[in-house]
């Protein structure tokens, strides 16, 4: 594992890369002695997560794809159509680059606002879309049908309150977000949470008593539901879930408007357009959005999680991928920038947040005809004004690849877990090792450093 | 142990049951009347469809107004028997709203309902979505293949599915050349048996997953030049609908699907074939472009995985059988003994296979009833031919009221209810049963449910209109006498799960205080309203 000092960063940009990096993200002037290490902010008394996961399995080596040595020419002649040519990469660390594509990745780097974990992955790798997500979803040895956010909030939440401390702002709760008893709420907009509501909108009201409405309801979903089929419980416990976070959702189940702060994808004005010249549309945007709006509004959410698809570049990879770093990388900048600007000092709210972006596996070496197919070892990283940026795993060896021609990994993805949970969410150490060993006899994940151990 | 012999009587709340899993529901009357009849005659029937009549339902399609262009959009409308939507000189719109209206009216009307639910079936195990194929008639091409075929042989049906020109853009196929040195594309292959045939890691490996995609190389369509629409202001192309091709060197009269606008087609395809045999699944093929006579180039490496892996093959259909139309929770050896069943005794023919499974005692045990969580477009058709107009009704006799506005407005919602209709996100579809369920797709479910209950209205010209018709007086046979009658009829119709007395107690006490007199009148028939709404919103409802 290496960390990187500002030394070894400021010798590994080159002033072409530097400017081209903040040309990508509409920040013209912004001079290579501007990219100067923060230091890391304290561990915020009250920490917000934000997970990304990146739908589909990211080409990330195509998104930091190797710069020299063995690793470049093995990269090279293995995808004779789609290696990302050098003049296209901006160094950020020893051996490797950034796509310039990555939008505002490659500043966000060089300030040390970002933790790589490069070569991220598992024991028997599943090239599965749906049975690696699971994997990586249920984080435990013994997967038992939980998520290890979903066992988080078993262990954490108030079991009499706390309706919208994890949030899903998808349509859907994925298996990471699924607990015991306790599961995230799924709330993809900021307006109208309310029942009775008309299917357009709007609260329903006279001739019915919404009153009476809301009671009747509240009455069906409380009931017991003893000797019932057991698709009654798990309905009845999401319908209290919606009425309860309803109570506790903005003001008659909307928050107050806010306009972001920043340009995100998407927006009028916002530089970044497609590779065709089109707008930049990014349902990753409306998501962070939303979110800034929840943290702005004060809600209680402790977890948020996002996602955005699109990743899975069988083919057509020298499009759709640079659109996709395009929309990822701006929305991600935009987002942390737009943080800055809710709440002050230690309640500011980029301090208080760290943003985790996972996809369910790396892709193949050799490219088919103009895209990747799956692959095994992937690429995590956090993007946080409270941790010490640099590389946390170590770049998987192009010349030694497992028998189906894939990377092996050289990080666990539990230590990525275990960090986040006892060294920003604050668990402490038994409970953190319990969630993610699930009972299974080995040694605990080791935690990564850059986040610092919390005091004993 | 699953008792798959088939039951011998039946009543009235059996017929409901096979109508509430097998379709979307029926009347009382209706159910009453199949209850007279032998069940093994009626199950058959109402799988086949055989006997039904649906001319009044395809006239009421044929006759169903265009797309009402001059009211959306002032442009104006293409003349031509198009129905409805989507189809033929319509296919330019790509409009995916209109396209999911088309297949919940389809839901809601069609006589032959078993058809409209295999289809829904097939669609969510074959997912395939819009927003990559990027056209709406390729995608409803898909949907008839699924209605055609949804009783068909499993491996007659997955090879169909291979050839769909939707799926072929979908899961890449069109561009999965192994020509010269390309390296194949694996997307199709892998989830051809993933996805669509075996389950994950069940029976293959990755070397079987490259020799498939070798096998599949070059697969794509081309398009009749006579199915090419043209928008009306000359700013693009559509395929009204594909043929499914592979190069065999022989002369080509039809367009590329990837260059719709060429002057003339080109004298041959492309070749994108691999060359050489290939062994799959450890059967060795000498040649992947010498097929039998009848199939395409490499149709009969994909035709052996129901021979060579029968057993995974029939464990992977019982599994999604069983969880759409049984129990969320099946006991291992049940799931077995619906494959041995599929295997050697329908020998994967899905109608033998389905006739048996739901004309089973295990079908009709009583622990199997409200077993499942239903999925949120089925749970709304259901809830709308219960409470919403007949089709003659409906459907009426002028353009005016003939434009069935219901879905159009609501299939909108099914994305936040959890079902987006022909867009899945993935290849992998939706999962069912609990996993429907989320504190957001249940808040969308009251909200389709004040939709389809309370009479919401929106404007179309000067007068409200009903996005969902509806007269309370219609749901009952006679007037109701009390409160009581009113919720048993309601009951009846929407077919919940039993509701726990204390809960039905209290919505009748809320909406009908003691000591107050019961009047069917206006005030009467919006309680009934109300209380339709709860029993919509109610957790009992949401299973079927």
């Amino acid at each position: 594992m290496t960390t990187f000092t500002r030394r070894d960063f400021l010798k590994g940009v080159s002033a072409a890369g530097a400017v081209a990096g903040a040309a990508a993200l509409g920040l013209p002037g912004c001079a290579p002695e501007d990219r100067v290490i923060q230091p890391a902010t304290p561990r915020p008394a009250r920490p917000i997560l934000v997970v990304v996961f990146l739908d589909g399995g990211n080409d990330w080596l195509n998104m930091m794809p190797p710069t020299v040595g063995r690793n470049r020419a093995v990269y090279e002649a293995q995808r004779p159509r789609l290696a990302v040519p050098g003049a296209d990469l901006v160094e950020i660390g020893p051996g490797c680059g950034l796509h310039q594509d990555f939008t505002g990745m490659s500043l966000l780097s060089d300030l040390g606002r970002i933790a790589w974990v490069q070569g991220i992955g598992m024991n028997n790798p599943n090239l599965s879309h749906f049975v690696s997500q699971d994997l990586w979803g249920q984080g435990s040895a013994q997967p038992n049908g939980t998520g290890w956010l979903g066992r988080w909030a078993d262990a954490a939440f108030d079991p009499a309150a706390d309706a919208l401390r994890g949030v899903a702002v998808t349509g859907d709760v994925h298996v990471m977000l699924r607990g015991q008893g306790r599961t995230f709420v799924s709330i993809n907009g900021p307006s109208g949470f309310v029942y009775p509501a008309w299917l357009r909108g709007g609260r329903v009201g006279a001739p019915w008593d919404p009153a009476l409405l809301q009671a009747g309801y509240e009455a069906a979903v409380t009931a017991p539901t003893g000797g019932a089929p057991p698709g009654q419980a798990a309905a009845a416990r999401v319908g209290k879930a919606f009425l309860d976070a309803t109570r506790a959702f903005g003001v008659e189940g909307s928050l107050p408007a806010r306009t972001p702060a920043v340009a995100y994808p998407g927006d009028a004005g916002y530089p970044v357009r497609r590779l065709d010249g089109g707008p930049l549309q990014s349902g990753l945007a409306r998501q962070l959005k939303l979110v800034a709006q929840m943290i702005a509004a004060g809600l209680e959410t402790q977890v948020f999680f996002t996602r955005i698809g699109g990743w899975d570049t069988h083919a057509n990879q020298a499009v759709d991928h640079p659109n996709l770093m395009r929309a990822l990388g701006g929305s991600l900048s935009a987002f942390y920038d737009d943080l800055e600007t809710i709440g002050v000092g230690e309640e500011n709210a980029q301090r208080r947040t760290l943003v985790l972006v996972w996809s369910e596996f790396g892709r193949r070496v050799q490219q088919n005809q103009n895209g990747t197919d799956h692959g095994a070892a992937g690429l995590a990283f956090c993007l946080a004004r409270g941790l010490t940026g640099g590389f946390y795993g170590d770049y998987p060896a192009l010349d030694d690849l497992d028998g189906n021609g894939n990377m092996r990994f050289t990080v666990d993805f539990r230590s990525l877990y275990a960090t986040v949970l006892e060294r920003w969410m604050g668990l402490d150490a038994a409970t953190t090792d319990a969630l993610l060993l699930q009972g299974a006899a080995r040694t605990p994940y080791p935690r990564l450093d850059f986040l610092p151990p919390v005091a004993a | 142990m699953a008792d798959l012999t088939p039951i011998a009587a039946w009543t009235a709340d059996d017929v409901q049951h096979l109508a509430r899993r097998a379709g979307f529901g029926v009347s009382p009357e209706a159910a009453a009347a199949l209850a007279a009849t032998p069940p093994a005659t009626a199950i058959s029937a109402w799988i086949s469809g055989a006997g039904l009549d649906v001319a009044a339902f395809e006239a009421a399609l044929a006759r169903a107004d265009p797309v009402d262009e001059v009211a959306r959009s002032g442009a104006a409308a293409v003349p031509g028997p198009h129905p409805y939507l989507v189809q033929g000189a319509n296919a330019w719109r790509n409009d995916l709203g209109r396209a999911q209206a088309y297949c919940a009216f389809r839901m809601q009307y069609s006589p032959y309902a078993m058809q409209e639910r295999l289809a829904l079936f097939w669609h969510n195990l074959f997912a395939t979505g819009w927003q990559k194929v990027d056209s709406v008639a390729l995608v409803l091409q898909q949907l008839e293949t699924l209605r055609a075929m949804g009783l068909a042989r499993f491996e007659d049906l997955h090879v169909a599915i291979s050839k769909d020109p939707a799926m072929c853009i979908w899961l890449d196929s069109v561009l999965n050349r192994a020509n010269g040195d390309n390296v194949p594309n694996e997307n199709y292959a892998r989830e051809a048996m993933e996805l669509y045939s075996l389950g994950a890691d069940n029976g293959y490996n990755q070397q079987d997953i490259t020799e498939l995609a070798r096998a599949l190389s070059g697969w794509s369509f081309t398009v009749r030049p006579a199915d090419v629409v043209r928008a009306p202001d000359g700013s693009g192309r559509t395929a009204a609908r594909g043929t499914f091709r592979v190069y065999d060197g022989s002369a080509n009269t039809e367009l590329l699907w990837n260059d719709l606008g060429a002057a003339t087609p080109p004298a041959t395809l492309p070749n994108f074939r691999a060359i050489g045999g290939a062994t799959f699944l450890g059967q060795t093929f000498a040649d992947v472009n010498a097929p039998p006579t009848g199939m395409a180039k490499g149709e009969h490496v994909l035709r052996a995985i129901v021979p060579q892996r029968g057993p995974q093959v029939a464990q992977f259909l019982a599994r999604r059988l069983v969880h759409h139309f049984v129990t969320g929770a099946p006991a291992q050896t049940d799931l077995d003994d619906v494959a041995t069943m599929i295997r050697a005794d329908a020998a994967f023919d899905l109608r033998v296979a389905l006739e048996r499974l739901l004309s089973s005692r295990w079908f009709f045990d009583p622990a199997n009833r409200y077993a499942l969580v239903e999925g949120p477009v089925s749970w709304t058709v259901r809830a709308a031919r219960a409470l919403g107009y007949p089709l003659a009704q409906a459907a009426g006799a002028t353009a005016a009221t003939n434009r069935f506005p219901a879905w159009a407005i609501v299939a909108d919602f099914f994305d936040a209810a959890g079902m987006r209709l022909l867009d899945p996100a993935g290849p992998n579809g939706w999962k069912e049963d609990v996993a429907w369920l989320n504190s957001g797709t249940a808040r969308f479910r009251t909200r389709l449910a004040a939709a389809l209950a309370l009479g919401e209205t929106f404007r179309q010209g000067d007068a409200p209109r009903a996005i969902f018709p509806s007269d309370p007086n219609a749901w009952f046979a006679a007037p109701p006498a009390d409160p009581a009658a009113v919720l048993a009829r309601l009951v009846q119709l929407l077919q919940p799960a039993p509701i726990p007395d204390a809960v039905s107690a209290d919505w009748l006490e809320r909406l009908w205080p003691a000591g107050t007199a019961f009047a069917w009148d206006d005030a009467g028939r919006q309680k009934a309203r109300a209380l339709a709404f709860l029993v919509l919103c109610s957790p009992s409802a949401q299973l079927y």
